[in-house]
């Protein structure tokens, strides 16, 4: 379970005199165990500044980040190893497999290399990448690359998941796929909390919507509840009256 | 699911993981390693034996040749444009018009001018005069410059020394000191003193920044490739992180160096014997040198480091390499305005120079004294420490992370 309180965090603005930008102002939400929470908001809106303060990287201003009960400032090395991270940035390493880029990070995480092994056959299974787990990252598909960040960050089994627009550039297949896998974190019970600016993806998949706009929560809730806050019928049209503009319907 | 709990990674087992994974991904870049590891050890040799030959072949050819002159006036004295002759100096058949503007278009080396009154002056018994005419700044010139000086004063103390004798006198007592000049050293081992100022140069270089690309590559690079916010996502200690990478620069580093070594080994033994005598090239003194500049491998490593992390871009870092390849030469060059006696204690301290003075030391077969070892080990390694502790600090930053 994740639970984001007040959080704030505001940048340096560039050049001289600027006044600092404010990214993320007072954002609470949590995420419960074996429900998908999405993260819905246009570009800029502090989606990625927020998962950067629950995934440690960053430290908040204010408010605090518990996970799994630890304090994600004062235990962010707990905080660490009970979390899989799909960062914005997926970088793999190109001379490496897939296979070895997923076994740096077991290691990273203190595994043996028999856990190791078995666990990147499950993920391998779940993420149907077995036909180029061997194959040095060199030259990948987006596709393959996003599966291979996303086995990596899996790699230590970990209860939450925070994936950062994880179908980004993604095909129509691969998307569809993953959200199966998505699914599947689900039903094991875990802690799924993802990002994305398509309200389509975020309403096939979630239990649980955080909508934000200029860094600011502006609505959350089940699906159900979003639409009877808006008075809609149509999700759609919850969002934009919710966040108050149209953009990110149409991705 | 959760049948794994969670355990704690140390900082040896992260550090050792990180610099495996480096290595084996640098090892698979293979043009990058190839012209890390080999550059040192090749440019070596091509410096010593490219150098000597270049060397041999001018003492050689001005040595030994005959050296043809441009002599104005040689009909005013026959006496010594045939002593000089004998001498391996011949006059020019037709000499230039004008001497001097022949030697400034660096037509003619060295001439000689025979004096208008030189039959008369010689007649009478007053210093005959005969110029000779040269351009100082060029260093090819030396040599038969000094041909020529040496047949003329040989001459003139000869037929001085006649006079005399012709006088009743014996010539010796004008001579109240007689100063003779042994120079012993042989063109080998004048080859080896200029290989001597180099070899440091390029052994600092080497340690300094020999690992320099793997140091940017895994800090920089790495940010610029996106993989570094995933990296420090993990809950690997951070210091076990940038210390697995600086070590794996700092293998890549010392294993050019050992390659170096070696060559400058092999090709020491293969220039000869003069450069053997002037250098002290055993597996012993090899082995001091590495423990030289194996600090200077850490100190280099860990600056470079902390600059890749401090640097917006892989570009930006690459930038510093200017000044960084300037540093070590600094001591170096000022050595040679300004000699320094290496027994002072306080120059063992200073990076670099402490450094050049040890190389030079032991590739002259002397040993530093134990108190100068101390003090040389005690301070680079210090400065090491200090700049592996920025480092790591830097990677406790929050900025770092966020790439873009």
């Amino acid at each position: 379970m994740i639970v984001a309180e007040n959080l704030r965090k505001t940048f340096p603005g560039k050049g001289k005199k600027a006044q600092p930008v404010v990214a993320v102002d007072n954002v609470s939400f949590t995420a419960h165990d074996g429900q998908i929470t999405g993260l819905l908001g246009p570009n800029g809106a502090g989606k990625t500044t927020t998962l950067r303060m629950l995934y440690t990287l960053m430290q908040p201003e204010t408010g605090q980040v518990e996970v799994d009960g630890f304090d994600a400032t004062t235990q962010a090395d707990a905080v660490r190893r009970v979390l899989g991270v799909l960062p914005d940035a997926r970088g793999v390493y190109k001379r490496l497999t897939a296979r070895e880029n997923i076994a740096y990070f077991g290691k990273l995480q203190g595994l043996s290399d028999a856990e190791i092994a078995e666990r990147t056959r499950l993920l391998a299974a779940a993420l149907q990448m077995e036909d180029f787990l061997d194959r040095q990252t060199e030259g990948f598909s987006q596709g393959q690359r996003t599966k291979t960040a996303i086995a990596r960050a899996l790699v230590h089994d970990p209860r939450n998941v925070i994936l950062d627009e994880p179908t980004n550039g993604l095909d129509v297949m691969t998307t569809r796929g993953l959200r199966e896998f998505l699914k599947q974190l689900r039903a094991e019970g875990r802690c799924v909390i993802f990002s994305s600016h398509i309200m389509q993806e975020v309403a096939a998949l979630c239990d649980r919507i955080v909508i934000i706009a200029q860094g600011r929560v502006m609505a959350e809730g089940t699906p159900d509840e979003l639409r009877a806050k808006a008075g809609t019928e149509n999700l759609e049209d919850a969002f934009v009256q919710l966040i108050g503009t149209e953009e990110g319907l149409h991705a | 699911m959760n049948i794994r709990t969670a355990r704690k990674i140390g900082f040896f087992s992260t550090m050792f993981t990180v610099m495996k994974k480096e290595l084996l991904d640098f090892s698979r870049d293979r043009k990058t390693l190839a012209l890390t590891l080999l550059m040192g050890p090749l440019i070596y040799p091509i410096i010593m034996l490219g150098m000597g030959k270049l060397t041999e072949m001018r003492m050689r050819t001005q040595l030994e040749k005959p050296l043809e002159i441009a002599i104005v006036g040689k009909e005013r004295a026959p006496n010594l444009v045939g002593f000089l002759a004998s001498q391996g100096i011949t006059a020019m058949k037709a000499p230039p018009k004008d001497v001097e503007a022949a030697i400034r278009a660096q037509d003619a080396d060295v001439a000689l001018v025979i004096d208008k009154d030189f039959g008369k002056d010689w007649a009478a018994g007053t210093p005959a005069r005969v110029s000779v005419v040269t351009d100082s700044t060029r260093r090819n010139a030396d040599i038969p410059v000094g041909r020529v000086t040496a047949a003329l004063e040989t001459y003139g103390q000869a037929v001085g020394g006649m006079r005399l004798v012709a006088r009743g006198i014996n010539p010796g007592v004008t001579r109240a000191i007689g100063v003779d000049r042994k120079d012993l050293a042989t063109p080998e081992a004048k080859r080896g003193v200029l290989l001597s100022v180099i070899m440091p140069l390029i052994l600092l270089i080497l340690a300094f920044i020999g690992g320099a690309h793997l140091s940017m590559d895994t800090t920089a690079g790495e940010r610029e490739r996106q993989s570094l916010e995933p990296l420090l996502a993990t809950p690997a200690p951070r210091s076990g992180l940038v210390s697995g990478k600086m070590l794996a620069a700092a293998c890549v580093g010392v294993t050019s160096l050992v390659l170096t070594l070696l060559a400058f080994k092999l090709s020491a033994n293969l220039a000869g014997g003069g450069m053997a005598r002037m250098m002290d090239v055993s597996f012993l003194a090899m082995g001091k040198m590495l423990l030289v500049l194996l600090p200077l491998v850490i100190i280099g490593t860990a600056l470079l480091t902390f600059i890749s992390a401090n640097a917006k871009s892989m570009k930006e870092a690459q930038a510093h390499m200017t000044w960084l390849l300037f540093v070590p030469m600094l001591p170096a060059y000022a050595l040679m305005a300004y000699p320094l006696k290496d027994t002072q204690l306080w120059q063992y301290a200073v990076p670099f120079l402490s450094q050049n003075q040890l190389l030079g030391k032991i590739s002259r077969g002397e040993s530093p004294s134990a108190e100068q070892w101390a003090v040389y080990l005690a301070a680079s390694l210090a400065l090491a420490a200090v700049l592996w502790l920025a480092a790591v600090w830097r990677y406790k930053q929050e900025k770092l992370a966020i790439s873009g």
